[in-house]
């Protein structure tokens, strides 16, 4: 059993709250992944988990085991650092068996583990090295290396991968998938890249200055973020917001545009309309209300395009392929109104009840 | 490698050259200055016939060296400098790691004005501080005979453990007055280095389920090490190369360190011996030397490329 529960989880520190009481259950073999931005908390709860940290108030548990006060080592969990922390002064061989080596294993059943380890993640070679020998994507399979050489029932990744280079995060983000499937130890891993949290997680819990602000499969937060921190933060380029109001069944931006997206919210007055960049389409110029071109940023297989508009809104359309359009040009926007999401002032969403339809809003409201 | 590169340039080349030259004679010229003292106390030691001036030795002769060791008490004072000044180095390199790694990681108010009160004692001059420092060690002194007189009433027992442990004229004494007029320096280099160690290596190793001794011993202790031997070669050197403790707070002829020989034996009446303060220079400066030897391997030992910056 490997289930961890976060109960009203707090830190204090200094008088200050980081962690604001957070509730969660990470289930036995999940691959969790705590994503925000910098300074939400999301380090510190890691470190509650890992015991490097006193819970200030609240009650974790692992595999039902309440852990507040437990030592580190006693939790039968493995760390692997964001700086890896390898002891310089050991060998690979001696970093990946350190561990065993305190516990007064045998010495040919750490030999015959660190082997296994060291195989599985092609260090083999690399044995008799110093760190400072390493390169850094090597130093990182050390590091994942010493954390699965103990055989943990939990496996804490505090942004593993975030000193990599992008290629090489690429390929270890795959690889940690493939661990992850090999071993089936629950996984709670904190990054502040949304990619690493979309690509890996199989659950994805969002934290926000403290506050669990959603928590749930990595599509279904994409599709149904229940706010706009959650809905700007995951999917790249982040969604667009455009501010305006609700009449009807109509949504007029502060530019003077209609967008028709049906009834049912239960809320008028002054709101947000939420729409991502691959729901939005490029139109021919028309007279009155168009967009003008900021950059282009083409990617290959598709582009991204910036627009910003004479009421100093800004959006970005994602655009297959690549894309003619010139800087400074002027063009006319489409938005698909059933892909769009409205949230208060507040910024949490609002639930329609109907369905909305397709307009272009390149037309100016009558 | 100036000609290839300025090839061109032909006159400032030449120029250049030349003013380089006559830059490296002058420095040439006064490091041989500065040499000469060692020279002399180099040949000087091995003449049979030293003097005052600066001479190439005609035959080569130990027996300054043999007038040290079995006509004087030679032997007895290396054996108390290295006895006092070695213990006085072990103490201060055990204070320091602690004190250093205590202030390296506390985040308290009080940290930045103790630092730089430890740091302050160092400032003041030690003549200074014979008056109270003497008064300090009297009172401990008339407390540890008390205690020894206590100990045993056979009176050859009371004097030598007065010798090992009295605060004025005994080991202990001496030993804790290097240690405490070293320690500043050496808790400021430890505290800079336990600085220099990030504290994911104590967390990994919490993880990895070693407790705080096991932290100390395999983790803690060999990255510090290049600290330890600085630290310890400056308190080794201070401590080594000091005449004023020994000679405020020493008087039994037993308790002679190296600098008192030799100051004692620059004093006598009768004519100098240059042959034999040469060879005790040479004695004196010789552990020196070799703890210098002893801590340079470990002060180039750096280790990098555990964590990523």
């Amino acid at each position: 059993m490997s289930q961890i529960e976060l109960i009203d989880i707090k830190k204090n520190y200094l008088g200050t709250e980081i962690v604001k009481g957070i509730n969660v259950t990470i289930n036995e073999g999940e691959f969790a992944v705590i994503v925000g931005p910098s300074g939400c908390g999301k380090s510190t709860l890691l470190r509650m988990i890992a015991g490097l940290e006193d819970i200030s108030s609240g009650e974790l548990r692992i595999g039902g085991k309440v852990m507040n006060n437990v030592s580190p080592d006693q939790r039968e969990i493995a760390m692997v650092f964001q700086s890896y922390a390898l002891y310089p002064h050991m060998t690979v061989a001696e970093n990946i068996g350190f561990a065993l080596t305190l516990k007064k294993v045998d010495k040919a059943e750490i030999t015959r583990r660190v082997k296994e380890a060291a195989d599985m993640l092609e260090l083999g070679h690399l044995l008799d090295r110093k760190p400072a020998a390493l390169s850094g994507g090597q130093r990182q399979r050390v590091a994942i290396g010493r954390a699965i050489v103990k055989r943990p029932k939990v496996i804490l990744f505090d942004e593993p991968l975030s000193n990599l280079d992008a290629k090489l995060r690429v390929q270890m983000r795959t690889e940690l998938m493939r661990l992850h499937r090999e071993f089936g130890s629950t996984v709670v891993y904190v990054t502040h890249d949304q990619v690493e949290a979309m690509t890996m997680a199989q659950k994805i819990i969002v934290l926000h200055n403290g506050y669990v602000s959603q928590l749930g499969k990595p599509m279904d937060l994409y599709r149904e973020p229940d706010n706009t921190f959650v809905a700007q933060f995951i999917g790249v380029p982040k969604m667009n917001l455009l501010q305006g109001k609700l009449q009807g069944n109509n949504f007029i931006l502060q530019s003077g545009h209609k967008v028709t997206i049906g009834g049912g919210y239960g809320c008028i007055g002054s709101l947000q309309l939420g729409v991502r960049p691959e729901h939005l389409t490029l139109q021919p110029a028309a007279t009155q209300g168009n967009w003008c071109v900021d950059v282009v940023e083409r990617l290959g297989v598709e582009s991204f395009i910036h627009l910003h508009n004479s009421e100093h809104e800004s959006v970005v359309v994602r655009v297959e392929g690549d894309c003619e359009v010139a800087i400074n040009s002027e063009v006319g926007l489409k938005i698909d109104a059933s892909h769009c999401y409205l949230f208060d002032e507040q910024g949490k969403r609002l639930v329609q009840q109907l369905q909305a339809t397709e307009v272009d809003c390149s037309r100016q409201a009558s | 490698m100036v000609a290839v590169v300025r090839a061109a340039a032909g006159d400032v080349t030449v120029r250049e050259y030349t003013s380089q030259r006559r830059a490296y004679l002058t420095l040439v010229l006064i490091s041989l200055f500065c040499l000469i003292p060692f020279f002399w106390v180099v040949l000087a030691a091995f003449d049979p016939r030293a003097s005052q001036f600066l001479q190439v030795p005609q035959d080569i002769t130990f027996e300054h060296f043999r007038k040290v060791f079995a006509d004087e008490s030679g032997m007895r004072w290396v054996l108390n400098s290295v006895v006092i000044v070695g213990s006085a180095t072990l103490l201060t390199l055990l204070f320091a790691g602690f004190g250093g790694y205590a202030l390296s990681r506390t985040q308290a108010w009080w940290k930045r004005p103790l630092l730089y009160a430890i740091i302050l004692v160092r400032i003041v001059p030690p003549p200074a501080l014979i008056v109270p420092v003497y008064k300090v060690m009297l009172f401990l002194n008339e407390w540890i005979n008390g205690v020894i007189n206590q100990l045993t009433d056979n009176v050859e027992m009371q004097q030598q453990l007065s010798r090992m442990f009295s605060f004025i004229d005994g080991y202990l004494g001496l030993i804790l007055i290097h240690c405490a007029m070293q320690l500043p320096l050496a808790i400021w280099i430890m505290k800079t280095f336990f600085d220099a160690i990030p504290k994911d290596y104590e967390e990994a190793a919490a993880l990895d389920g070693a407790s705080q001794w096991q932290t100390v011993r395999h983790v803690l202790l060999p990255l510090a090490l290049p600290g330890f031997a600085a630290a310890g070669l400056f308190a080794f050197i201070n401590a080594w190369g000091d005449f004023l403790m020994p000679l405020m707070f020493t008087s039994s002829p037993e308790l002679q360190t190296l600098p008192l020989g030799m100051f004692r034996a620059f004093l006598r009446v009768d004519a100098i011996d240059y042959g034999f303060l040469t060879a005790l220079a040479v004695i004196y400066t010789l552990p020196a030397v070799i703890a210098f030897a002893f801590a340079r391997k470990f002060l180039t030992q750096t280790f990098s490329g555990g964590v990523k910056g």
